[in-house]
């Protein structure tokens, strides 16, 4: 039991940054990225190849590129840059001025075709197989440690992560900074006449959520030791769209609360239900539910349960002294009701 | 030209696979208001959007300053001192009234990723200045009530003053209103025209595009009369309504 | 001569692409809603006639089961769902948002009825025939030949017919339609059939070409399927058949050259180019909205 649920808390604490990744990208950014559990992909593959040795050549139990043996915690760093690297490459033809259905097509392309070519091209990441055998940080220092006390400390390690991402998103969201990547959001147009650089602002976003999010796939390779194309498939993106939606897009809190109901509850409990069926009739269901519940939660509660914050601001003494006395957001403005 | 804050040389626009605008040449200079009228389809608008950079200039020149803005984007022109107004009244709905300011403010153009991360102490000073200055604004437009309003829940003629507003932020050199009294009520008609006289007084020159021609007669020192994507005529309202030329322009 | 071959093989692809194409772009033009459920319905097409092998039914009817059960999955999804969001006021973006929720149910609800499964799927392939330097079985052959019928008869619907003079009249300015007597939703009806069908019949042809039958086939197909289509413009035949031409052409060639595995990279990368240097095409406008007509 205490192994299930330390196991439990690093993909909450994972999926929580992708959540963030997607709520900076999306809900803030305004870029409908389809194509999320890529960037997470190119993270986690990263830190494989860069922990797990040089491979042995044509014949090898797995064949991939690089390949060398660097101690921990370099392969995250290495992730996180994997991830910046890809959004800026994604982005460069992605994030120009572009209707939003089509981007969304388009991102969603990628990140499919991105799957049959590492299918395909077998000495890159050993194809549809994956990678296997990464091994876990620190399992020589930690030696002493059960099998149960080393997933504690890697379920607390996930979690000082997160704490730390979390202090970033915060602080970017509050900023002038967030303040004009939403505007950029709201009205590219009228963003761009205020002297903001709409691809500029947009690239950043980008590249911030792809570092988080190739960050989250460091941090789950060097748990699950193992990365195949199975485990970022569109539905997985679609995950986390529904997660946010659920929760709130545009609110840190709200994502954390999406991430929970979501990829915690609505998806590993059922793994507990016993067995119907045939075996992996309850994972093919439970997206189809996915699918069903996001669609519920566009219907009833587009803006999810904790919505994007109001940030309201108190006029200063000089000004409130001039106000009539009531709300200001209720109240109709001083002088001006038309 | 001495005195010309932009110049407009010679510039053609293509839009929609129409020449809207065919080898135009204004200027504006300081502290004065030019109203740019005409019929419908004269190419106002078009013009307009080539001087803001949200259309592409097939000829000429546009200058404002002593800067080449030909095919600079519209962000650029923003902060060589460019600001203007859309026909739809353009608020950022998912911010407040507030922030729909402070995010323009040319002082807290913070947009500067690092700063935001790592911000000093002069930042932090510059960024209460444009606080301080946001709210002079809202004070001053008698809006301060409705700082906390999302852009999406104010009335047609609030947004527009909410744009102007956000165009002073910018501490611009020039303003241009794409027919700014659309779908406002008298009251504030009024008050937007004496809001366009103390900008000009404070400095700042304005092309306004105007349908009203009571507006362009209580506002404008000057007005450029378009039909057909050329100038007709330029002079002042007086004149030009008097003017043979401009008569057969609107309604032939 | 493997390079002269994959020319051959180019064209095949391109019939594949292109009846998937068609039928994207035609609703797509029409009612602005970028439909990820196409591939679901491609998946149901190919399912309907495996299904019906499996069975020993008629070939011909087995086949004509494909175009038949993914129109009227199209149509029951475009009437009911679609509208529904639509009507809520959904914009392009959240539509797709809805289309691809829908994909996902459509897909792992067909995973789960096919029990995860590969299956092999037998079709007639014919005797090989001799083309010049090219050789082709007859089925092939038959693909492009459809593929060349789907396009003249898209064509003489379009440009010829009542239904196809309103249906561009629609595509164009569809309020002014509504209010000149064009009746609307009956198009609409027409078109999400017609483009279900042609998904169907894509999704078929797609599995008759790889001889194997899962549930993500349609989401396999849709990268090349999606480029073609908008490459060639929203709601452009012609130009959906051109653009399939050049990606199947292509995708053939640098798979004959540089392994199978570059080859849908091949073709999104001609999307990524033209996007990179043609992006006014694809660019949204300040004023103007584009409007959902479902």
């Amino acid at each position: 039991m205490s192994f299930y649920i330390s196991t439990l808390l690093v993909y909450f604490f994972v999926d929580v940054l992708l959540a963030w990744a997607l709520n900076l990208q999306f809900g803030w950014g305004g870029i409908p990225n389809f194509a999320l559990i890529m960037f997470q992909a190119v993270g986690a593959y990263a830190a494989a190849v860069v922990s797990l040795g040089p491979d042995t050549g044509a014949g090898a139990f797995q064949r991939y590129v690089f390949g060398s043996d660097l101690p921990f915690p370099v392969p995250l760093l290495v992730a996180t840059a994997a991830g910046g690297i890809l959004a800026l490459v994604v982005g460069m033809f992605a994030l120009r001025r572009i209707r939003r259905d089509y981007q969304a097509a388009i991102l969603l392309i990628v990140s499919l075709i991105a799957i049959q070519v590492v299918s395909n091209l077998v000495g890159l990441l050993n194809g549809s197989n994956g990678l296997t055998g990464v091994p876990k940080p620190l399992s020589g220092v930690l030696a002493g440690l059960t099998y149960d006390g080393y997933q504690w400390v890697y379920a607390a390690w996930a979690g000082l992560i997160a704490l730390g991402v979390y202090l970033l998103v915060a602080r970017l969201g509050g900023s002038a900074w967030g303040r004009a990547l939403r505007a950029v959001r709201d009205n590219e147009d009228a963003a761009a006449t205020i002297g903001l650089n709409p691809m500029g602002l947009r690239m950043q976003a980008f590249v911030i959520g792809g570092m988080i999010a190739g960050l989250s796939g460091g941090l789950l390779v060097d748990f699950l030791s193992a990365w195949s194309p199975a485990a970022w498939g569109y539905a997985e993106t679609f995950a986390v769209f529904t997660a946010i939606i659920l929760g709130g897009v545009g609110n840190n809190w709200g994502v954390v609360l999406g991430t929970l109901l979501v990829q915690v509850i609505f998806l590993q409990v059922p793994t507990f239900a016993p067995q119907v069926g045939y075996t992996g009739l309850i994972d093919a269901l439970e997206w189809v539910l996915i699918g069903g519940l996001w669609l519920l939660c566009l219907a009833i509660r587009p803006r999810g349960l904790i919505p994007e914050r109001r940030r309201t601001v108190a006029p200063p003494p000089g000004v409130a002294a001039t106000l009539t006395p009531g709300p200001a957001a209720a109240a109709p403005s001083q002088g001006v009701s038309q | 030209m001495p005195g010309a804050v932009l110049e407009v040389r010679d510039v053609s626009v293509r839009f929609g696979g129409v020449v809207a605008v065919r080898n135009t040449s204004l200027e504006l200079r300081e502290k004065e208001v030019v109203g740019l009228i005409g019929p419908n389809g004269a190419g106002k608008s078009s013009l307009l959007g080539a001087l803001g950079g949200q259309l592409p200039v097939a000829g000429g020149q546009v200058w404002l300053g002593g800067h080449d803005i030909t095919t600079a984007p519209p962000h650029r022109r923003a902060r060589l001192g460019l600001a203007r107004t859309f026909q739809l009244a353009s608020t950022f709905d998912g911010l407040t009234v507030y922030e729909n300011l402070l995010v323009s403010a040319a002082a807290a153009r913070g947009s500067r990723l690092r700063d935001s991360l790592a911000g000093g102490r002069e930042r932090r000073a510059r960024l209460a200045a444009a606080a301080d200055m946001t709210w002079s604004r809202l004070h001053e437009f008698g809006m301060a009530g409705a700082a906390n309003r999302y852009g999406s829940e104010l009335s047609g003629g609030q947004r527009r003053l909410v744009e102007i507003m956000r165009c002073l932020m910018q501490s611009p050199r020039v303003v241009l209103l794409d027919e700014p009294m659309v779908g406002v009520a008298p009251r504030l008609v009024q008050r937007i025209q004496e809001e366009c006289a103390r900008i000009r007084d404070s400095g700042v020159s304005i092309i306004i595009v105007e349908h009203a021609l009571e507006v362009v007669q209580a506002v404008c020192d000057r007005v450029v009369v378009m039909a057909s994507g050329a100038v007709v005529a330029q002079a002042t309202y007086a004149e030009a309504m008097s003017s043979g030329a401009v008569r057969e322009a609107y309604f032939a | 001569m493997l390079i002269i071959q994959a020319i051959g093989f180019g064209v095949i692809t391109a019939a594949l692409i292109a009846i998937g194409a068609m039928g994207f772009t035609v609703q797509f033009g029409l009612t602005n809603v970028l439909n990820i459920s196409y591939a679901g319905a491609m998946t149901v097409g190919a399912f309907a006639t495996f299904i019906a092998e499996e069975l020993h039914l008629a070939l011909v009817l087995g086949v004509l089961l494909a175009p038949l059960a993914a129109a009227a999955v199209t149509l029951v999804l475009g009437r009911t769902l679609f509208a529904f969001y639509a009507r809520r006021g959904a914009g392009l973006f959240e539509m797709v948002m809805v289309t691809l929720a829908v994909n996902l149910i459509l897909q792992f609800g067909i995973d789960a009825a096919s029990h995860e499964q590969i299956y092999r799927f037998a079709f007639p392939q014919g005797a090989s025939l001799h083309v010049g330097p090219f050789t082709f079985t007859v089925t092939q052959l038959a693909l492009v030949a459809v593929a060349a019928g789907v396009f003249a008869s898209l064509e003489f619907l379009l440009r010829r017919t009542r239904l196809g003079k309103a249906l561009r009249a629609m595509a164009v300015e569809p309020r002014l339609a509504r209010t000149c007597g064009i009746p609307t939703a009956k198009i609409v009806n027409v078109v999400w059939l017609l483009s279900g069908a042609l998904a169907g019949l894509a999704g078929l042809a797609y599995v008759i070409n790889a001889l194997t039958i899962d549930a993500s086939v349609g989401t396999n197909f849709l990268p090349l399927v999606l480029a073609a289509a908008i490459l060639g413009k929203a709601g452009s035949t012609r130009g959906a058949v051109l653009a399939a031409l050049a990606l199947g052409v292509v995708t053939e060639e640098v798979a004959a050259v540089g392994g199978a595995a570059y080859s849908t990279v091949a073709g999104f990368g001609i999307l990524a180019i033209v996007l990179l240097t043609r992006p006014a095409a694809l660019a949204g406008q300040a004023t103007g909205k584009v409007e959902v007509t479902v």
